[in-house]
């Protein structure tokens, strides 16, 4: 019969390493990934219960606390929904490398505004609005003037970065803000009591809506028209626009809305804590990055997006639990954790497909 | 009948080209018109114009008798035109049905969630009704083009189109995929669908249109009825006579052999072969040319030759030694020169003035350049002394190649290509595009070089001038050279039966030609290549 389909997946192969026929290879390395690492705690876990007194047993102690759970949900907050931001920018074809330029304006203008009204809620608002303000700005130069989405990407975390920091400094004296009240964390009745899990269920109410969003995005991308003229749009723009549905406005509809996600994780981190810290890296120290690690591992799904960052988190909380306990290792070793595992995953899922379009212009013809 | 498409007196300028000069077509509904002529004839421009991509200059489009205007491809569709690229406009991770309700999707539960269920059952019907074999849960990036194309096919019924524009079906389709889609064709004009599809291949044109309407150098020149054409017909309304060569090039004076190659395999992106095993030589002194209509292996044969693609097989040799994989700069030095068949997209930087372009090519050399350094003065001296000898219009080297018209650049590049003193000029479709009078210049050229005793290879589609200016001729079909003839003692009805691919005195009996190897894969493909086109267009109209 015709061998069309096999001709198209070999010359696939040849042309560019990221398509057709690597689809297979994609999942088996993720899986393989997923896997090393379940059966690395499953190990863990074993040895600890073995040997309490080991350094397995003070890891697997650490790993089992609900406080961990706790820990790794509060640091995945700003991570995932800075993440599920990326996933809708991306997809539609603008690369949105300024989410940790986003998170941090937003963790600023939350804890400002939530000073100046009094409002938690009204601070996290105005959080909301400075992130999606400054997607605006990143959205107007990328698809209105064209301009080179990574440079532009850069410029919104440059911006952010010295800006967030002045301010404080010019408002409150110091780049570190004063602190406000924090909203209390929500506990379902019975439910919390559970062991571990039951930290799902006494969580900040950031926690929820974070679990709200990755559903919400979840969604979008797959049950919704929206959703596929994102996809398209970052795919193959020009099949989009000859459908009928116009590619710059999808493309600034995402952008907006990973204005909108990054600005709540940027909220919810700093007003988790009551207080912006503009020092150095700020508070956000990287998150915004290791969004964009989360998003690629997976595979630009929110749930997957969502797991990968409750991974990081996870490691992250573990390292400080360590830090606190001393296991003979040295602290800086320990801090550096999560970032080796993000080098690591990052190697082997050097995979990813990305969408066709991704970073491209797309200009309608006459 | 009825009339459904009608363009009445369309003309299309671009800057410096015109690129439709006054066409009428008419198109019955329920036919196949097939829309035939050689790259650059104008054919896609005409189709872009009834697709609403470009407005004409002047000209009116009328469908079902209501003159229409479009200003952008949607009214088009809004009036039922579909157009099917030759580059699928297709998500590929996204499934059949998605992409064919992608901007029109069914919607539920007040426009919160795509119908899901709802889309796929449109798109099986739509399928059942007109006979296509698709699956609408697969993805696209996992089906054949084929299906590809009937996805996209489809997407324009989706859409409520009447009138389908089919852009090169047949370019990316396997022999097998084109009989379905040819099937899929008589289909869809059995249900009153009317269908344009634009081709520069005879057999197809003949095999699946009702009417056939011929376009040379953006002019109709003809519309004959499938029924009682014939293929020779075609390729003289197709090639056109423009040029009576009238050339005494005499008997060839050849030396030694300059350039050779051996079994050269070339596959194009699909994997198919586009160059199927060719060998030849060319000789100093001698014009060696190949014919064929476009799209025969012959642009991946020249690409091998000059070194712009490495071939997957086969050996390629110059000047005795082997340089299948020599760069170009290598075989630029050792003497081959190259006149390009698209001259604005590898000949010439259009944003570039005379004096840079007459660089290109030579900026490695020691007369216009030394340790790095360009020697502008004597660039320029360069470039005017090609304007001068050529005959560039106007003889500025200032200006931007753009500026200039087709027959102009032309004149350039030659002028370029033959001042390096090569031992080699390949000459692919030198004058495609240019003005009469610059055809005779550059045919003058081409004679004189091959007095000087520089060996020629010449590919063109124009059989007077390949007939004119070869002493030895192969004639390229497939991807594979039908025969080599000598072009003095060969008519133009004999060249124009090995253009289409049939051996002279060869009943597919063997010989090793497309014939043989065609044959011998599937028996249920009888109507294969060579004698596929005339037998199938028998068959279908008996």
């Amino acid at each position: 019969m015709s061998d069309a389909p096999a001709d198209r997946t070999d010359s696939g192969t040849a042309a560019g390493k990221a398509e057709g026929a690597g689809f297979l290879d994609r999942y088996t390395t993720r899986a393989l990934v997923a896997g090393v690492t379940v059966a690395a705690v499953v190990a863990l876990l074993i040895a600890g219960l073995l040997f309490p007194d080991s350094i397995a047993g003070t890891l697997s102690d650490a790993l089992t606390s609900r406080n961990t759970l706790a820990a790794a949900l509060r640091l995945s907050v700003p991570i995932a929904f800075a993440a599920l931001g990326g996933i809708f920018a991306e997809k539609s074809g603008v690369i949105n490398i300024g989410l940790e330029g986003l998170l941090i304006i937003s963790a600023f203008s939350a804890i400002y505004v939530a000073d100046l009204t009094g409002g938690v809620w009204v601070g996290f608002a105005g959080g909301v609005v400075a992130s999606t303000l400054l997607a605006a700005l990143f959205a107007v130069v990328t698809i209105g003037f064209r301009a080179d989405q990574i440079i532009a990407g850069l410029a919104v975390w440059l911006i952010a970065l010295g800006l967030a920091p002045f301010a404080s400094q010019v408002i409150y004296g110091s780049p570190n803000t004063p602190t406000v009240a924090t909203s209390p964390s929500i506990t379902v009745p019975v439910l919390a009591d559970i062991p571990f899990f039951g930290a799902l269920f006494s969580a900040s109410p950031s926690v929820y809506m974070l679990f709200a969003a990755v559903f919400g995005s979840w969604y979008v991308f797959e049950r919704t028209a929206f959703g596929r003229w994102i996809r398209a749009s970052g795919e193959n723009p020009k099949a989009l626009d000859t459908a009928g549905v116009s590619v710059t406005r999808v493309r600034y509809a995402a952008v907006l809305i990973s204005g909108v996600l990054a600005g709540m994780g940027g909220a919810a981190l700093s007003l988790d804590l009551g207080q912006f810290t503009g020092n150095g890296p700020t508070m956000v120290n990287g998150k915004g990055f290791i969004a964009i690690v989360a998003y690629l591992f997976g595979n630009y799904n929110p749930v997957g997006a969502f797991l990968s960052t409750m991974l990081f988190a996870g490691l992250d909380a573990v390292q400080t639990v360590l830090q606190l306990q001393g296991i003979g290792i040295p602290r800086q070793l320990i801090r550096i954790t999560p970032f080796v595992v993000v080098i690591l995953v990052l190697a082997l899922v050097g995979r990813t497909r990305l969408p066709e379009a991704a970073g491209e212009h797309y200009e309608t013809e006459e | 009948m009825a009339t459904a498409v009608h363009l009445d007196g369309i003309t299309k300028r671009f800057p410096g080209v015109v690129a439709n000069d006054d066409v009428d077509l008419e198109v019955e509904r329920g036919t196949v018109h097939a829309l035939l002529g050689e790259n650059g004839a104008g054919k896609t421009t005409l189709m872009n114009v009834l697709y609403g991509l470009y407005e004409p200059t002047s000209g009116e489009v009328r469908l079902d008798g209501e003159p229409r205007e479009f200003g952008s491809p949607r009214d088009a569709i809004d009036a039922g035109i579909g157009m099917i690229h030759q580059h699928f406009m297709l998500v590929d991770p996204m499934t059949v049905t998605e992409n064919i309700t992608l901007g029109n999707e069914p919607r539920k539960w007040g426009g919160l969630a795509v119908d899901r269920a709802g889309s796929r059952e449109a798109v099986v019907d739509l399928a059942d009704r007109y006979g296509f074999d698709i699956d609408p849960d697969a993805r696209i990036e996992d089906v054949s083009v084929g299906e590809q194309q009937r996805v996209e096919i489809l997407k324009a019924l989706y859409r409520g189109a009447d009138t389908l524009i089919l852009d090169e079906p047949t370019a990316v389709l396997t022999p097998q995929e084109v009989d379905e889609l040819f099937d899929v064709l008589t289909e869809l004009t059995s249900q009153g669908k009317t269908i344009i599809f634009i081709t520069h291949k005879l057999g197809e044109a003949m095999r699946a249109a009702d009417e056939i309407s011929v376009l040379r150098d953006g002019r109709k020149v003809g519309t004959v009825d499938a029924d009682a054409t014939s293929q020779e017909e075609l390729a003289e309304l197709m090639v056109g006579r423009e040029v009576l060569l009238d050339v005494d090039h005499g008997t060839a004076e050849t030396g030694e052999v300059v350039a050779s190659a051996s079994d050269v395999v070339v596959e194009d992106e699909r994997g198919v072969r586009a160059v199927d095993g060719v060998s030849f030589e060319v000789r100093a002194g001698e014009v060696f040319g190949i014919a064929g209509v476009d799209g025969n292996g012959q642009s991946e044969l020249v690409e091998s030759v000059t070194g712009l693609r490495t071939p997957d097989a086969g050996e390629i040799r110059f000047r005795g030694e082997d340089v299948t994989t020599a760069s170009r700069r290598q075989r630029i030095e050792a003497g081959m020169a190259y006149i390009p068949e698209d001259r604005q997209d590898r000949g010439l930087v259009m944003e570039f003035d005379l004096v840079e372009n007459g660089l290109l090519g030579s900026q490695h050399g020691r007369e216009l350049a030394s340790n790095g350094r360009i020697d502008w003065p004597k660039t320029r001296g360069h470039a005017e002394a090609i304007i001068d000898e050529y005959d560039v219009r106007p003889p500025d080297a200032d200006a931007e190649a753009e500026s200039l018209s087709g027959g102009n650049q032309q004149k350039f590049i030659v002028g370029r290509e033959f001042e390096r003193d090569p031992e080699l000029v390949v000459a692919s479709h030198p004058t495609r595009g240019v003005d009469v009078g610059s055809i005779e210049f550059i045919h003058e050229r081409l004679l004189e070089l091959r007095r000087q005793g520089v060996a020629i290879l010449l590919v063109s589609s124009k059989l007077e001038e390949v007939q004119g200016l070869s002493d030895r001729l192969a004639v390229a079909y497939e991807g594979e050279f039908v025969d080599v003839v000598d072009p003095d003692e060969t008519t133009e009805e004999e060249l124009g039966l090995l253009m289409a691919g049939e051996r002279p005195g060869d009943d597919g009996g063997g010989g090793g030609g497309p014939a043989a190897s065609e044959g011998g894969d599937a028996g249920e493909t009888e109507s294969d290549a060579p004698t596929e086109l005339t037998d199938a267009a028998d068959g279908e109209r008996a």
